[in-house]
């Protein structure tokens, strides 16, 4: 008797579990953050972002899956990476063989994206790259993972853009560049595009990481008398070169810089930050909206940059950057394909991916399916300018035009 | 020196530890003991030189990173098939242990210590400058590298038992290392070196093969990892913090022993792996692990084997 009660209660558990695994209500995203080390402070915002996102979306009852005919819930699973490639991929591993996630987002930064992408790929797992802006991932072989961001080969093209736009005579570049890992890519990309497009890149140097004194490269730049000068890597070197810029008042007509100029701190130069400029992949004052989608002949999607900063604004006691916006519109993305795909299967949702060509708070959205397979190739960069507001710096969007908040300031030396 | 039983346990152990995922087939246990052997295959061949020489190899992942830089050119440039590479980034570690020792070797404390860590950043630097080892952002494999050793999965697996067998073969260097009167030598320095000069011991060429011996496991080690991993940047093949986890490792378990930095490592990492998905934990896993350090290295300062011998005389012989 003990035996049947005990083959029953057997029998009742298991068909409990068969029953629970079948019906899927929820749909589980993994992915990896660093809690801990040197790229926390990045990979924290990009999380608040993904959870903005979740919190959006489960407000509205989840993400529609056609096949099943209703909405699910998302469910995050995260781990910390400590900044480090030593245990991402056992996370991955762990994320998508226990915890059964259906979708990954990437770690935050490219290398830990692509020690990612051998276990994403292995398992056949859509992963979308957000953080991640190194081209190098995406001409390897991985046919699912997607990028969010503009990658390193147009970080500071767009600066060429503007100045072709604004002045077509302006045709001396000087390339000054930190020696670290993104601002070489970016400023090698920035050259080679430069060329192709009738620039004279009068000088290009690259200078130690925690340089404090550029009169050497001032000197060289005053003598080469160039129009514009791109460049730049972090944020100290960045805003010290930027103020010796202005000290030496070299006559410059365009200066565009990595990374320091987007930080708000960065005013606190005063009238050296002025008319600066610097790429970001996007700012709060961007004006993405429907009816520049509809100016370019694609679909809106997800909610407008208003919603998104004043939400984000109340939710965290801080104004988004570009972190959080990347982190926000990978699920965005996610959920676009989702529902396009109409179930939740790898190679369906990677189809409606390919096809992807939409228009979002954070700029447009379409992935490369040629060599570079997952590669971001609709959104720009937007580049931003320091100007002056009621006595007050304030940051404002000059560039791409149906993004703009304000006119160029040209030439930057107009100041002096 | 009477010899100990320490490798009748050891090596059934670690090969216990290796085949469980094997036996299971299950793949989170297998990345997890990726890493546990690993971390024992750096803790058991810093201990060379930091545990019986008694120099403190304090930038000791950069003979990690040499490996994994030349493995990993190898065999994104030309092909080369993975034992053939790895073996190449073990002796060309070796051989930079061997020139770099010509020079460091002559300090001695916390002198060599620092010049370590100035050989692991020069070496980084010179690295991130090179255009042909990708620079600052590294190399990056092509999938499809995987694909002759039937496809990523099997390619992992491969890595996983090439990391099994460094491992073992590590452990059972280190213990012949121990036991032989090269290792009596390397003991003899640990203590007082002028003296061990006096008595006929060639202390400069002793400390230059433990140093090379050191080296070459970690260039094995980083050429597996990297290859697993699927991409190699300056910054992580020449993490600093990993050579400090290693000296953790060492003292945790106990230095100069055979079986202390295995024991050491097995440890730092379990904890160190549980607290990390500990959803109570994962955000407070480094000082946890910090403390626990602390407490060990406080009042055990022979490590958990030093802490064993002295309390029990009958494990002398199978603990050393």
């Amino acid at each position: 008797m003990k035996r049947l009660v005990a083959f029953l209660v057997g029998v009742s558990f298991l068909m409990l579990g068969l029953t629970t695994s079948f019906a899927k209500d929820k749909i589980v995203i993994g992915f990896t953050m660093s809690q801990t080390g040197k790229l926390n402070a990045e990979s924290a915002e990009q999380y608040r972002g993904l959870l903005l996102w979740q919190k959006w979306v489960n407000s509205q009852g989840g993400i529609y899956v056609k096949a099943l005919k209703k909405k699910l819930p998302v469910k995050f699973v995260y781990y910390d990476d400590e900044s480090s490639k030593d245990r991402v991929q056992q996370l991955y591993v762990r994320l998508i063989s226990k915890d059964k996630a259906d979708f990954l987002i990437s770690p935050y930064s490219s290398g830990l994206t692509a020690s990612a992408a051998v276990i994403a790929e292995q398992y056949g797992k859509i992963m979308m790259a957000t953080g991640a802006a190194s081209d190098s991932i995406f001409n390897k072989g991985y046919m699912h993972v997607f990028q969010i961001y503009t990658p390193a080969s147009r970080y500071l093209t767009g600066a060429l853009d503007l100045l072709k736009a604004v002045d077509p005579k302006a045709k001396k570049v000087a390339i000054v560049y930190e020696q670290s890992n993104f601002a070489k890519a970016v400023a090698t990309a920035a050259k080679k595009y430069a060329e192709k497009h009738g620039f004279k890149v009068v000088l290009f140097e690259s200078y130690a990481k925690g340089t404090t004194d550029f009169t050497s490269f001032l000197n060289k730049i005053a003598a080469k008398r160039p129009d514009a000068i791109i460049g730049g890597g972090h944020f100290a070197d960045g805003e010290t070169f930027a103020r010796q810029i202005f000290e030496q008042r070299i006559k410059v007509k365009l200066v565009s810089l990595l990374v320091a100029p987007a930080v708000p701190k960065f005013a606190e130069i005063g009238k050296a930050a002025l008319y600066v400029t610097a790429p970001s992949q996007w700012e709060p004052k961007a004006k993405y909206t429907e009816a520049s989608a509809k100016k370019l002949g694609i679909s809106w999607y997800g909610p407008t940059a208003s919603w998104f900063v004043k939400t984000y604004e109340k939710e965290y006691k801080e104004a988004p950057g570009y972190h959080a916006a990347g982190g926000f519109i990978a699920g965005l993305v996610l959920q676009k394909a989702i529902e396009d795909a109409g179930c939740l299967d790898a190679e369906k949702v990677r189809k409606a991916l390919e096809k992807m060509d939409i228009m979002t708070f954070y700029g447009r959205i379409k992935f490369e399916t040629g060599k570079y397979y997952g590669r971001q190739i609709g959104h720009d960069m937007v580049y931003l300018q320091w100007q002056e507001k009621g006595g007050k710096l304030v940051k404002e969007v000059v560039w791409p035009e149906h993004a703009a908040s304000a006119r160029l300031v040209y030439p930057y030396y107009k100041k002096y | 020196m009477k010899k100990g039983y320490s490798l009748f346990w050891l090596i059934p152990l670690l090969v216990a530890i290796s085949a469980y995922p094997v036996v299971t087939r299950s793949v989170i246990a297998r990345e997890s003991v990726f890493l546990i052997l690993m971390y024992v295959t750096l803790a058991a061949s810093l201990n060379i030189i930091l545990g019986y020489t008694g120099y403190v190899s304090f930038g000791h992942i950069v003979f990690y990173g040499i490996g994994g830089y030349t493995a990993f050119y190898l065999m994104y440039k030309f092909g080369v098939h993975l034992i053939p590479a790895m073996l190449a980034g073990g002796v060309a570690s070796a051989l930079v242990a061997l020139a770099v020792g010509e020079a460091v070797l002559r300090l001695r404390g916390a002198i060599f210590a620092i010049a370590t860590i100035g050989v692991n950043e020069a070496i980084k630097s010179l690295v991130t400058n090179l255009a042909f080892l990708g620079g600052a952002t590294g190399l990056f494999f092509n999938f499809k590298i995987y694909r002759s050793y039937g496809g990523a999965a099997k390619a992992i697996w491969f890595a996983y038992y090439l990391m099994a067998a460094v491992t073992i073969v590590t452990v059972v260097v280190s213990y012949f290392i121990k036991n032989s009167k090269f290792g009596l030598g390397l003991f003899s320095i640990r203590e007082d070196e002028d003296a061990a000069a006096v008595l006929g011991v060639d202390t400069k060429r002793f400390k230059s093969l433990a140093y090379a011996f050191s080296a070459f496991f970690p260039g094995l080690v980083g050429a597996i990892f990297f290859f697993k991993a699927g991409n190699i940047e300056p910054d992580d093949a020449f993490h600093l913090i990993k050579s400090i986890e290693m000296i953790f490792m060492v003292m945790l378990g106990g230095y100069g022993t055979v079986s202390g930095p295995v024991i050491g490592a097995v440890i730092y990492e379990r904890l160190k792996g549980i607290l990390l998905v500990n959803p109570l934990f994962k955000n407070l896993h480094m000082a946890i692990a910090g403390f626990v350090l602390l407490l060990i290295v406080l009042f055990a300062p022979g490590g958990i084997v030093g802490l064993l011998r002295e309390r029990f005389k009958k494990l002398r012989g199978v603990l050393e």
